[in-house]
C-alpha cells in the first residue's frame, strides 16, 4: 500500500509540476502598453502571418537579420520607400533635393508624424538613428554609407541634410525600412541600442503598433490609428506566428490557420496551384536581402584554378537551366549577368557568358593541360604549379541547405572529367573556412545584390574585400581596373553614366570568370483569398484586409 | 541510512553539473564557427567584426573566457545572449515552462499507458493481446519521431482536422482562464502523443519482461497458494518489484525526452527550449546554449537522484549507506 501510494505521489507531483505552466501559458515578454489597446476602427480583420524564425528582438536598426526584419518592418518606416522598380518614393521624407552633384542630399520631413507613444517625429530622430545606431550596428549601412558620409545636419525640426565626402550615388536606394529604419531618439538615447528594453516592446512610426511578443510563439501587432497615411492600415491586427518547420507552415496555410506565407517551396506550389482558396505572388525581394544570385566561387589562390581556361571550361560544362528546373522548380531564372536583373538599370544584357557546351569545355581543359583518360578523371600534364599526373579533383563547400546544387554540379562536371568532392558546412563554419582559412577550391554562396550594386555587388569583386570579412570577395579576385571602376560608379551621380560603368565592370568580370553566376532566385508569397491588398515586401500588409 | 545517502547524492549534483558545464564550455568554444559572423551576417566591415568580438569578450584567450564564465556562473549569471541582448538565463527560463509541460506530460502519459500495456501483455503472455502489444511497441520503437510527427500532422491535423497544426495557442483566440487552458491542452495533445509514443513502447516492453520474471518467483507462488486472486498477485506483489528496471529507465528517459523535444518542438512549432537550443547552436549564441545545458543537466541529474530514492521505497531489500 505504501509503495503504491508513493508511486502515485511521485507521478502526481510530476503532473502538477509539469502542468503548472499551463495556467499561465508562456507569458509575453512585455504586456501591451496602455496606449496599444486594440483599435475600435479599421474593420479590416486579423491577418495571421507565418514566420520561420523567432526574431529574438524587434529592433531592425541594429541588425540585418532577416528574422528580425520580417517581424518588425511593419512597425517602422524609412525616410524613403522603394517602388516596384526600386525607385525611391516618399515615406518619412516628403521630398528631397540632391545638390552638388550628389555630395549633398536635403530631405524635407513629413509634418505631423508621431511615434506610437504619441511623441512627434523630428529630424533629431533621423540624425540619432544614423549616428548612434545604423552607422554602428547595421552592418550593411555602416559598411556602405559610413565611409562616404561626412556629417548629418538638422537645420530645423523638419529638415535633414546628408553631406558626403564625395558624390555618393546610391543613397536613395539605401534609406528604406530594410536598409535604414528610423527609430526614436527619446527611447534609445543614452542606452546601448542592442540591449535597450524597447527592442522587445518597440515604438515606431509604422502602420502597426506593438502589442505583445511571446518568444518562440507569436508577435501581435495592432492597427496604428494615427498612421500618417490617411485611411491606412485597414487591418485591425496582425499576428506573426513563429513556425520553424516549412512543411508545417504549408499545412497551416492549407487549413486556414495562417493567411500569409513568406515562402512556398516549389513542389508545394505545383501541388497547391489548383487550390481555389490560395493565391501566389512571385518576387525577388525579401526583408533583409533581395536580388540574390546563386554563385559558384573559384579560389583564385589555388594553382589548379588560376588558369582562366579551366574556369571557363567549368562554366561551359554547367547546364544552368537544370538548376532552375530541378532545384528551384521554376522559382528563378538563369543568371544572364553578374548583376541581378532585379536592378534593371545596372544589369547588363548580351554579355559573352559561356554557353552550355560540354565539347567546348573538354577542348578548353585539353588546351589547359588537363588530359582525359578514357572517360575518367582528367590528369595534369604540363600545368603550371601542378605536378604532372595530378587528378583534376576540386572540393565544393556549401551550406547543408544547398546540397542539391552540389549534387547537380558534381554530376555535370563529372561528364567532362572533373571530380567534385562535396563538403557541406554549417553557415558559421562555412564562413570561417572560406573567408578566414581560405581552405577551399570552389564554393557556392547566395550573393544578394540588394537594391543597388553598391550594397551587395561591390563586395564580391573589389580587392579591399579580400580577407576575413564574411561573404565578401570569396574568389580573392584582384583587378585594379575593376577596383577603380567601382569607386567611379559610387561617386558618379545619375543612372545613365552609372549604367555605363557597371556594364564595363560586368564585361571585365565575365572575361576573368572569378565566379560562375548560376541562377537568380525568386521567392513566392502565398496567401489565402480571404485576404487581399498585399505588397510582396516591406510594408506588405499596409493596405491589406482579411474577411473573418 | 537514507538521510545520509540523500545528503551525499545532493552534494554530487553541483559536481556533476559543474562537469557538464565545463565540458560544454570547452566543446562549444573549440568547435569551429564564429558567433560574430553568425550574428553580423553579410556586409559587415572588419572593424565591425572586431568591435563585436571585443564586446562579447571573444577576443580574449580561452582561459580568460573560462575564468569570466566560472565567476559569472558562481553568481548565477550566464552572461548576455549575443543575439538577443538579454540575460541568457532569462531567455532560457522563459522558454522552460513550455518544454516542461510537453516533456512532463509525455513522461506521465507514457509511463501510465506503458505500464498498463505491459501488465496486459504479461498477463496474456504468448496470446493475442501480448503479440499485438509487442508488435505495436516494436513498430513505434523503430519509427523516427520527426517522421511520426509529420505523419500525425498530415493525417490527424490536416486531413481529419482533429488537432491544430502547431504552436501552443490559437493566434485568433482571445480566451482567458479555463478557455486558455483548454486552448493550450488542445495544442499539446498531438506533440505530446508523438513524443510519448516511443516511450510508451519502451516502458510497455520493459514492464512486460519484468513482470514475467517476477511471476516466476517463489513469493508469487506463495501468494497464489494462499488463494489470493490473480489480479491482486499481479498488481500488489509482482508489479512493484517489476517496476525497478522501469523506474531506472524513466529516470534516464528524462534526458531522452528532452532531446526528443528538439525535433518535436521544431515540427509542431512548440515554443520550448528544444527549439531555442537549435537556433542558438546555429547562431553560436554561447551564453544561451550553456544556459540550456545547465537546465537540462540539472533536470537529468535531479531525475536520477529521484530514481535512486524511489528504489528504496519500492524494494525493501535495497538500503543505501
Amino acid at each position: 500500500m505504501r509503495t503504491r501510494s508513493l508511486v502515485f505521489a511521485v507521478l502526481l507531483s510530476t503532473v502538477i509540476g509539469a502542468c503548472a505552466p499551463a495556467v499561465t501559458p508562456s507569458p509575453a515578454v512585455s504586456p501591451a502598453p496602455a496606449t496599444s489597446a486594440p483599435p475600435t476602427a479599421g474593420g479590416g480583420g486579423t491577418l495571421v502571418v507565418a514566420i520561420g524564425a523567432d526574431p529574438g528582438q524587434l529592433n531592425p536598426a541594429t541588425t540585418t537579420s532577416g528574422a528580425t526584419h520580417t517581424a518588425s518592418e511593419l512597425l517602422y518606416n524609412g525616410l524613403v520607400g522603394l517602388g516596384p522598380n526600386l525607385e525611391p518614393i516618399p515615406e518619412l521624407a516628403e521630398s528631397w533635393v540632391v545638390e552638388e552633384d550628389g555630395k549633398v542630399y536635403r530631405f524635407k520631413l513629413r509634418q505631423g508624424v508621431t511615434w506610437h507613444d504619441g511623441r512627434p517625429f523630428t529630424s533629431a530622430d533621423v540624425k540619432f538613428t544614423f549616428d548612434e545606431v545604423l552607422l554602428k550596428f547595421h552592418s550593411r549601412t555602416r559598411a556602405s554609407v559610413g565611409p562616404a558620409l561626412e556629417a548629418i545636419e538638422t537645420p530645423d525640426a523638419s529638415t535633414v541634410v546628408f553631406r558626403f565626402k564625395h558624390p555618393y550615388a546610391p543613397l536613395l536606394q539605401q534609406l528604406d525600412v530594410t536598409e535604414a529604419p528610423i527609430i526614436a531618439k527619446h527611447i534609445y538615447e543614452g542606452s546601448d541600442p542592442s540591449e535597450n528594453p524597447a527592442n522587445l516592446a518597440p515604438v515606431g512610426t509604422g502602420p502597426f503598433k506593438f502589442v505583445s511578443y511571446a518568444p518562440g510563439t507569436e508577435i501581435e501587432l495592432a492597427r496604428n490609428e494615427a498612421y500618417w497615411k490617411p485611411g491606412l492600415p485597414k487591418l485591425d491586427a496582425v499576428v506573426m506566428r513563429i513556425m520553424p518547420d516549412a512543411g508545417s507552415q504549408v499545412i497551416a496555410l492549407e487549413k486556414g490557420e495562417v493567411d500569409w506565407l513568406w515562402g512556398l517551396p516549389g513542389p508545394d506550389q505545383q501541388r497547391l496551384a489548383s487550390d481555389p482558396n490560395l493565391k501566389f505572388v512571385r518576387t525577388d525581394r525579401n526583408p533583409g536581402g533581395s536580388n540574390c544570385i546563386m554563385t559558384v566561387g573559384f579560389n583564385l589562390d589555388r594553382p589548379i584554378l588560376q588558369d582562366v581556361r579551366v574556369r571557363r571550361a567549368i562554366a561551359s560544362a554547367i547546364d544552368r537551366q537544370q538548376y532552375v528546373d530541378l532545384i528551384l522548380f521554376g522559382e528563378g531564372r538563369v543568371a544572364e549577368a553578374p548583376i541581378s536583373s532585379g536592378i534593371a538599370w545596372a544589369h547588363a544584357t548580351g554579355l559573352a557568358m559561356p554557353a552550355f557546351d560540354t565539347k567546348a569545355a573538354a577542348a578548353r581543359l585539353d588546351e589547359a593541360g588537363w588530359k582525359a583518360a578514357d572517360g575518367g578523371i582528367r590528369t595534369a600534364s604540363g600545368v603550371a604549379g601542378v605536378a604532372d599526373g595530378t587528378p583534376l579533383k576540386i572540393d565544393f563547400l556549401h551550406f547543408p541547405s544547398f546540397a542539391r546544387y552540389g549534387e547537380l554540379l558534381r554530376a555535370q562536371l563529372g561528364t567532362v572529367g572533373i571530380d567534385v568532392a562535396l563538403k557541406p558546412l554549417d553557415p558559421p563554419v562555412f564562413a570561417d573556412t572560406v573567408f578566414k582559412a581560405r581552405d577551399f577550391d570552389t564554393n557556392i554562396i547566395s550573393y544578394c545584390n540588394g537594391t543597388d550594386p553598391e550594397i551587395g555587388v561591390r563586395r564580391m569583386f573589389v580587392s579591399s574585400q579580400i580577407g576575413p570579412i564574411p561573404f565578401s570577395n570569396a574568389a580573392a579576385y584582384r583587378n585594379p581596373e575593376v577596383d577603380a571602376l567601382f569607386d567611379q560608379a559610387q561617386q558618379t551621380f545619375g543612372a545613365v553614366p552609372r549604367t555605363k560603368i557597371y556594364r564595363q565592370i560586368q564585361e571585365q568580370v565575365v572575361k576573368d570568370q572569378p565566379y560562375v553566376w548560376l541562377v537568380e532566385t525568386a521567392g513566392t508569397r502565398a496567401y489565402r483569398l480571404a485576404c487581399m491588398g498585399f505588397a510582396p515586401y516591406a510594408q506588405f500588409a499596409e493596405a491589406a484586409t482579411c474577411r473573418p | 541510512m537514507t538521510g545520509r545517502y540523500l545528503a551525499w547524492r545532493l552534494l554530487q549534483v553541483p559536481l556533476a553539473v559543474s562537469g557538464i558545464l565545463l565540458v560544454s564550455f570547452l566543446l562549444i568554444h573549440l568547435a569551429p564557427g564564429d558567433p560574430v559572423v553568425a550574428l553580423a551576417g553579410e556586409h559587415g566591415d572588419a572593424a565591425y567584426y572586431a568591435e563585436m568580438r571585443a564586446k562579447f569578450g571573444l577576443d580574449r584567450s580561452l582561459a580568460e573566457q573560462l575564468g569570466v564564465f566560472v565567476a559569472n556562473v558562481a553568481r548565477l549569471d550566464l552572461g548576455v545572449s549575443y543575439v538577443l541582448g538579454r540575460p541568457a538565463l532569462d531567455v532560457v527560463l522563459e522558454r522552460l515552462p513550455a518544454t516542461l509541460l510537453l516533456t512532463g506530460s509525455a513522461l506521465v502519459v507514457s509511463t501510465l499507458i506503458g505500464i498498463a500495456l505491459g501488465v496486459v501483455a504479461a498477463s496474456h503472455a504468448g496470446r493475442g493481446p501480448d503479440v499485438a502489444i509487442n508488435l505495436a511497441a516494436l513498430t513505434l520503437l523503430a519509427t523516427p519521431a520527426f517522421w511520426l510527427a509529420q505523419l500525425a500532422l498530415l493525417a490527424l491535423a490536416l486531413h481529419a482536422g482533429w488537432f491544430p497544426i502547431g504552436g501552443m495557442t490559437d493566434p485568433r483566440s482571445s480566451a482567458t482562464g479555463l478557455g486558455a487552458i483548454a486552448d493550450v491542452a488542445r495544442h499539446l495533445l498531438l506533440p505530446m502523443a508523438v513524443l510519448a509514443a516511443g516511450e510508451v513502447a519502451a516502458i510497455a516492453r520493459l514492464t512486460r519482461i519484468g513482470l514475467l520474471d517476477e511471476l516466476r518467483q517463489d513469493y508469487v507462488r506463495t501468494a497464489r497458494a494462499k488463494g489470493l486472486p490473480e489480479s491482486r498477485v499481479l498488481t500488489r506483489h509482482a508489479l512493484p518489484l517489476a517496476m525497478l528496471p522501469v523506474l531506472t529507465v524513466i529516470g534516464g528517459r528524462v534526458g531522452h525526452l528532452l532531446s526528443g523535444a528538439v525535433l518535436v518542438e521544431m515540427v509542431f512549432g512548440w515554443p520550448g527550449i528544444g527549439r531555442l537550443l537549435l537556433s542558438s547552436v546555429q547562431a553560436r549564441d554561447i551564453p544561451v546554449v550553456l544556459g540550456i545545458f545547465l537546465v537540462v543537466g540539472l533536470s537529468v541529474v535531479f531525475a536520477n537522484v529521484m530514481t535512486d530514492l524511489a528504489y528504496v521505497r519500492l524494494d525493501p531489500r535495497i538500503r543505501y549507506r
